[in-house]
C-alpha cells in the first residue's frame, strides 16, 4: 500500500474526516409535502434532482477519484399519510425503492453522460408519444443535474489545485471514459447518483469484466503500469467506504456493495484475468469490509485461486464468498434464464444470483420456514400414520400447501420509479419503461430457512418413532406442545443425537435432498403477478431470527424460540464430526434446483490459517465443496464476539472449534479461564 | 482380530502431516508429561468426561447416578444433562471397523495429498492393534505422532508400515527426562537413531516448556543429535500454551503443572537448527 493510500484510508475509514463536510440533517418529509398531486415518476426525478442540486462539491488534495456525499437526509417521495395509504393498498418491499439489482453500468459508461443526453434528445424529437417524451425529458433533467454537479466539482478541483480530478471530470462532461481513471471516476459518479436517489443495495457486479478494456487500454498506451494500477484500484475500492455511514442497512456493512470476480463463459473459458488479480490484491492490502468480494469458480478452477482467496479469508472479514458456476449457471438456465444471461450472473447484496442489466428480480421477497411446516405436520399427523414413508408424504403435502399460501400472500407489489437507474437497463430507454415496472426477468426469490432444523427433525422422527421405536408419536407430540417439559430426557436425547445434517448420514443427506426438491417442485408450478417465476433458495437473511422467534419446539430437540441456523448450515447445537462431513452433507442435494442462493457457512478458527501449508489445506477444503457440487460457500474465521456469545450460550456453539496448541478443542468444553485466555489472544491476533 | 481403544477421530487435521488428513487418537500413554493437554489420552480405559465449565448445577445427573463415589460408566447421566455436557471418552473398536470408518472419506483426503495420522495418547502402546489396522490400508498415506517410547521390536515393526513419522524429542538428557517425565529416554533416543538412519521422512517435534525443554543445553543437544539426518523434513517447535490444562477438570483431575512456571513464555530458537542446515518452524 502506498503512503497516499494509507493516508486516505486513515482519513476516510479511521478518522472519518469526510463527516466534517456533511450538511445538517433535514426534515425527510419536507420535499414530499411540496409534491402533492405529482406522479410517482415525477417525484422520483424531482427528488434525485433535489439531492444533486443541493450537493456541495468536496475535493481533497490527495485524491484522484472524487465525489463525496455531503447530504445526510435523502428526502422521502411520499408523505407519511400517503405512505400509509400506499402500504394498505400495495405490497411495499423493504423501503419501496429499486434495490438489490445489478444494473449494466457499461450502457451508460460506453455512451457517456453527454452522449446519453443526446440520445434521449433524439428520441424525443423522433417520437409523438407524449408519455415516452415526458419520461425521457425527466431523464434528461436528471442528467443535467449530474452534469451541473460535475461542473461544480471541476470548479472546486481548480480551486483546490487538484488538476487530476479537474481534468478527469472535465473530460467526462463531454465524452465517455477511455482510461481506467476516467472509467472509475465515471463509475463513482454513477454510484453516487444511485445512492442519492436512495437506490440502495445495488451491487457493483462483474468488476473485472467491466473495467478490463480500460485497464488494457492503459497498459497498451503505457498510461499505467502494474503498481500504479494497483494504487488506483485501491483508491477506487476505498471510495466504497466514504459515504457508507450514510447508507441505509441493518448495520454498518450491510450495504450491498459486493462485486464479482472471475467466471466462465459458455464455452468454458476462464474469464478471470490480470485485472481480477489486481482487485484481489487491492482487497488483501486494504483489509476493509467494502467492497465485498465474490469469486466465481467451477470444478476446473485452479487451486492457486482458492489459495489466494484463503489468504483473504484469513483476514477474518468473511469473504471471498465462492459461487460455483457449474451449479449456478445450470440452475438459472433450468429456471428459464437464457444461457447467455445465466452465464453472466452476479451476486446480489448478499448471495442471491441475479442477472445484470436485464432483471427486476426481487430475490428476497419472502421466506419459507421449513421447520414450521415440519412441526405443524408432526403435531397434526404423526399419531395417525403407520410408516415414515406415509408421514413424509404428508410432509410433502404440508410444504406444498404452506409454500402456496406464502406465494398467495405476495401480491400488488409496488416499487418506486427509478428513472436514472433505468438508463442502465438493456432496452429500457427506447421503450421508456421504468425499471420499477419490470425488465426481461421479473422473478421473485423465496428464501428457505431452518433447513437443518427441518431435516434433523425428520431424521429424529424416523430414527426414534419408526426405526428404534423408543419414543412414541404421542410422547413426541406432547413434548412439542409442552416445550419438552413433559419429558426433558427425551428432549435431550433428540437434541444430542448424531442424526443431524452435517454428519454425512444417509438419512439426513437424503432427507435434505428430498425436502429441497419438494420445496422447488411447489414453487415450480406458480407464476407471479409480473409473469415471472418463483425461485427457491437456501438463504435465510434476517428471517432466521424472525422465524426462530415464532417457531415452537421442534422434533430435533430444539426448544421454543431457540435460534435456527442462518442460511444453509448445520444446526447450532448439533455436534458434527467435522468439516469434511459438513461439506459432504451440504453438497449432497441437487442444488441446481434451489438456486436463488444461500451459502453453506462454515467457521474456521483463525489459527488454522497459521502458515502457508495450512492455508493451502483450507483452500483444498473449499475446492472440495465446489467439486462435490456445492453451490455457494462462505467461511468465517472465528471471532471474539462469537466466542463471547458462546460463553453465554454454550449449547448453541457445539461446533465451535478452537486451536489451542498442537491440538484443537471444542471451545465450550474448555474451562472458563482458558476460554478467557483464547478470547484475549484473539484480541491480540490480526 | 485385535480391538483398540480410541478417544477421537478428527477430520481435517491440518498440522498432523502433509495434505488434508484424518487423525485417530488412541487412548493410553506410558509417559506422564506434566504439561500434557490430553488427560483423557493418558488413561487406557474409557472414562466419563464432563464439561464442567458450562455446568448449570441442575443436579439431574446426580439424581440418576447409581454409584456416585465410583463411576461405573453406566452412562445413565448422559441423556439427563440438558446441555449435553457429559460423554464417555473411549471407544472400543476393531481394526476392521476403524478401517471402514476412515474409508468413508478417504478419497477426499487422498485427492488432497493427505491420508491418516495416528496420535494419542501414545499410539505405540496399542501396537498389535495399529499394526493390524495399518496392514489393512496399504493404499493410504500413513503418519504417526509418537513419543517414540516403545521397545525397538515394536517400534521397528510399526515403522516399517508407515510413510511419515512425527516424533517428539522432549528432553535429551536422560536423567532430566526421568526426573520430569518419570521414564528413561534410552528407548526414545534409540528409536530416534532409527529415524536418523532410516529411509523414511520424519519430523521431530519439541514441545517448548519454559525452563525445561527450551534451555540452551537441550536445544544444543537435540540439534547436534539430529545433524546429518538424511530424511529429516524439519523440526517443529510447539510453544507451551497456557490452555494446556483445560481438559483436566473434565476428567475429574486438577491440572498442577510441576517443574515449570506456566506463566512464563518459552524461548524460541529456530536459528540453532537452521545453522546446522535443518528446517525449523514454530507451530
Amino acid at each position: 500500500m502506498t503512503e497516499r493510500i494509507k493516508e486516505m484510508k486513515k482519513f476516510f475509514v479511521t478518522d472519518k474526516r469526510q463527516k466534517e463536510s456533511w450538511q445538517n440533517k433535514t426534515d425527510q418529509y419536507a420535499l414530499a409535502r411540496t409534491m402533492t398531486g405529482k406522479s410517482d415518476i415525477d417525484r422520483a426525478a424531482i427528488r434525485l434532482k433535489f439531492v444533486l442540486d443541493n450537493e456541495t462539491p468536496v475535493v481533497y488534495p490527495f485524491e484522484k477519484i472524487a465525489f463525496t456525499r455531503t447530504i445526510q437526509t435523502i428526502p422521502e417521495l411520499f408523505t407519511e399519510e400517503e405512505m400509509q395509504e400506499l402500504s394498505s393498498k400495495f405490497h411495499i418491499h423493504e423501503k419501496g425503492d429499486v434495490c438489490n439489482i445489478n444494473v449494466d453500468y457499461s450502457i451508460l459508461m460506453k455512451a457517456g453522460f453527454a452522449g446519453t443526453k443526446q440520445k434521449l434528445e433524439a428520441l424525443i424529437s423522433n417520437s409523438s408519444d407524449e408519455r415516452k417524451k415526458h419520461y425521457w425529458s425527466l431523464q434528461i433533467d436528471i442528467l443535467d443535474s449530474v452534469l451541473s454537479l460535475m461542473k461544480r466539482y471541476v470548479k472546486k478541483a481548480e480551486e483546490t489545485n487538484n488538476i487530476t480530478v479537474r481534468d478527469t471530470i472535465e473530460y467526462l462532461l463531454e465524452k465517455p471514459p477511455v482510461t481506467l481513471l476516467q472509467a472509475m471516476q465515471m463509475f463513482r459518479i454513477i454510484h453516487f447518483t444511485m445512492w442519492a436517489g436512495r437506490n440502495y443495495h445495488n451491487t457493483i457486479g462483474r468488476f473485472d469484466q467491466l473495467f478490463y478494456p480500460d485497464y488494457k487500454h492503459d497498459l497498451d498506451c503505457g498510461v499505467l503500469h502494474d503498481s500504479s494500477t494497483l494504487e488506483l484500484v485501491e483508491e477506487f475500492c476505498l471510495s466504497f467506504n466514504r459515504d457508507s455511514d450514510l447508507y441505509p442497512g441493518m448495520q454498518q456493512g450491510d450495504n450491498g456493495q459486493s462485486l464479482v470476480l472471475g467466471g466462465y463463459d459458455l464455452d468454458g473459458n476462464d474469464m478471470y484475468n490480470e485485472f481480477s488479480d489486481i482487485a484481489m490484491q487491492a482487497s488483501l492490502d486494504l483489509h476493509l469490509i467494502d467492497p465485498k468480494i465474490n469469486l466465481r469458480v467451477n470444478s476446473k478452477t485452479p487451486l492457486d485461486r482458492y489459495i489466494l482467496g484463503t489468504h483473504m479469508t484469513k483476514q477474518g472479514l468473511g469473504f471471498p464468498q465462492y459461487s460455483n458456476d457449474d451449479v449456478v449457471v445450470k440452475g438459472l438456465i433450468d429456471l428459464g434464464y437464457r444461457p447467455e444471461d445465466a452465464i453472466n450472473y452476479v451476486v446480489a447484496a448478499c448471495w442471491e444470483f441475479i442477472i445484470p442489466g436485464k432483471a427486476m428480480d426481487i430475490p428476497n421477497i419472502a421466506a419459507f420456514s421449513f421447520a414450521e411446516s415440519i412441526r405443524k405436520n408432526t403435531i397434526e399427523n404423526l399419531s395417525n400414520v403407520k410408516s415414515f414413508k406415509e408421514f413424509l408424504n404428508l410432509v410433502d403435502m404440508q410444504i406444498n400447501k404452506d409454500a402456496n399460501a406464502l406465494l398467495d400472500s405476495i401480491k400488488e407489489v409496488y416499487i418506486f420509479p427509478a428513472p436514472f437507474i433505468t438508463l442502465m437497463i438493456d432496452g429500457a430507454v427506447e421503450k421508456a419503461k421504468d425499471i420499477s415496472l419490470g425488465a426481461d426477468y421479473n422473478n421473485y426469490g423465496i428464501h428457505g430457512t431452518g433447513i437443518a432444523t427441518a431435516v434433523d427433525s425428520l431424521a429424529e422422527i424416523k430414527e426414534h418413532v419408526f426405526d428404534k421405536k423408543d419414543i412414541t408419536a404421542e410422547e413426541l407430540i406432547k413434548g412439542l406442545e409442552t416445550n419438552f417439559e413433559s419429558n426433558e430426557r427425551m428432549g435431550n436425547i433428540l437434541r444430542y443425537d448424531k442424526e443431524k445434517l452435517g454428519n454425512d448420514t444417509e438419512s439426513t443427506n437424503t432427507l435434505a435432498a428430498h425436502i429441497l426438491s419438494t420445496f422447488a417442485a411447489a414453487l415450480k408450478e406458480r407464476k407471479n403477478e409480473r409473469d415471472g417465476i418463483y425461485r427457491p433458495g437456501t438463504g435465510s437473511a434476517m428471517y432466521y431470527i424472525w422465524h426462530s422467534a415464532e417457531l415452537g419446539a421442534t422434533p430435533d430437540g430444539r426448544k421454543k424460540g431457540e435460534v435456527i441456523p442462518a442460511n444453509y448450515s448445520p444446526s447450532l447445537f448439533s455436534r458434527v464430526d467435522g468439516p469434511v462431513s459438513i461439506i459432504k452433507s451440504f453438497a449432497y442435494p441437487d442444488l441446481t434446483k434451489v438456486i436463488n442462493g444461500g451459502p453453506l457457512t462454515i467457521e474456521i478458527h483463525d489459527t488454522v490459517f497459521r502458515n502457508d501449508e495450512s492455508i493451502e489445506k483450507v483452500a483444498r477444503l473449499i475446492k472440495t465443496y465446489i467439486d462435490l457440487g456445492g453451490h455457494q460457500l462462505q467461511i468465517n474465521t472465528v471471532n471474539r464476539d462469537t466466542l463471547l456469545d458462546a460463553q453465554k450460550h454454550p449449547e448453541n456453539y457445539r461446533n465451535l472449534i478452537v486451536r489451542v496448541w498442537g491440538w484443537s478443542g471444542y471451545f465450550v468444553e474448555l474451562d472458563k479461564c482458558y476460554q478467557d485466555h483464547i478470547i484475549a489472544r484473539i484480541e491480540l491476533a490480526v | 482380530m485385535k480391538s483398540g481403544i480410541i478417544f477421537d477421530i478428527k477430520q481435517f487435521a491440518v498440522f498432523d502431516g502433509p495434505g488434508m488428513r484424518e487423525t485417530i487418537f488412541l487412548k493410553g500413554c506410558p509417559l506422564h508429561c506434566p504439561w500434557c493437554h490430553n488427560p483423557e489420552g493418558q488413561i487406557a480405559d474409557p472414562m466419563l468426561m464432563v464439561s464442567y465449565a458450562a455446568c448449570i448445577h441442575c443436579e439431574r445427573c446426580s439424581a440418576v447416578c447409581p454409584s456416585p463415589d465410583d463411576c461405573i460408566l453406566c452412562g445413565r447421566c448422559i441423556p439427563e444433562c440438558p446441555l449435553g455436557l457429559r460423554r464417555i471418552a473411549g471407544e472400543v473398536i476393531t481394526a476392521q471397523e476403524l478401517e471402514k470408518r476412515i474409508r468413508k472419506d478417504i478419497d477426499i483426503y487422498k485427492e488432497n495429498g493427505g491420508g491418516i495420522t495416528l496420535s494419542g495418547g501414545e499410539p505405540l502402546m496399542q501396537h498389535d492393534f495399529i499394526i493390524e489396522f495399518l496392514d489393512r490400508i496399504p493404499d493410504i498415506h500413513k503418519a504417526i505422532e509418537t513419543s517414540g517410547y516403545a521397545s525397538p521390536e515394536v517400534y521397528d515393526a510399526v515403522y516399517s508400515r508407515l510413510d511419515l513419522i512425527i516424533q517428539d524429542i522432549k528432553i535429551f538428557d536422560t536423567h532430566e527426562h526421568e526426573r520430569i517425565i518419570g521414564a528413561d529416554n534410552t528407548m526414545i533416543l534409540r528409536n530416534a537413531e532409527k529415524l536418523k538412519h532410516g529411509d523414511k521422512p520424519f519430523i521431530i517435534r519439541i514441545p517448548l516448556i519454559p525452563g525445561i525443554t527450551d534451555t540452551e543445553k537441550n536445544y544444543s543437544q537435540i540439534s547436534s543429535f539430529l545433524q546429518g539426518s538424511r530424511n529429516l523434513m524439519r523440526v517443529e517447535l510447539l510453544p507451551y500454551v497456557k490452555a494446556a490444562g483445560a481438559k483436566y477438570q473434565m476428567v475429574g483431575r486438577k491440572y498442577e503443572p510441576v517443574f515449570f512456571n506456566p506463566e512464563q513464555d518459552p524461548v524460541i530458537n529456530t536459528e540453532i537448527f537452521e545453522k546446522r542446515n535443518m528446517r525449523c518452524i514454530v507451530l
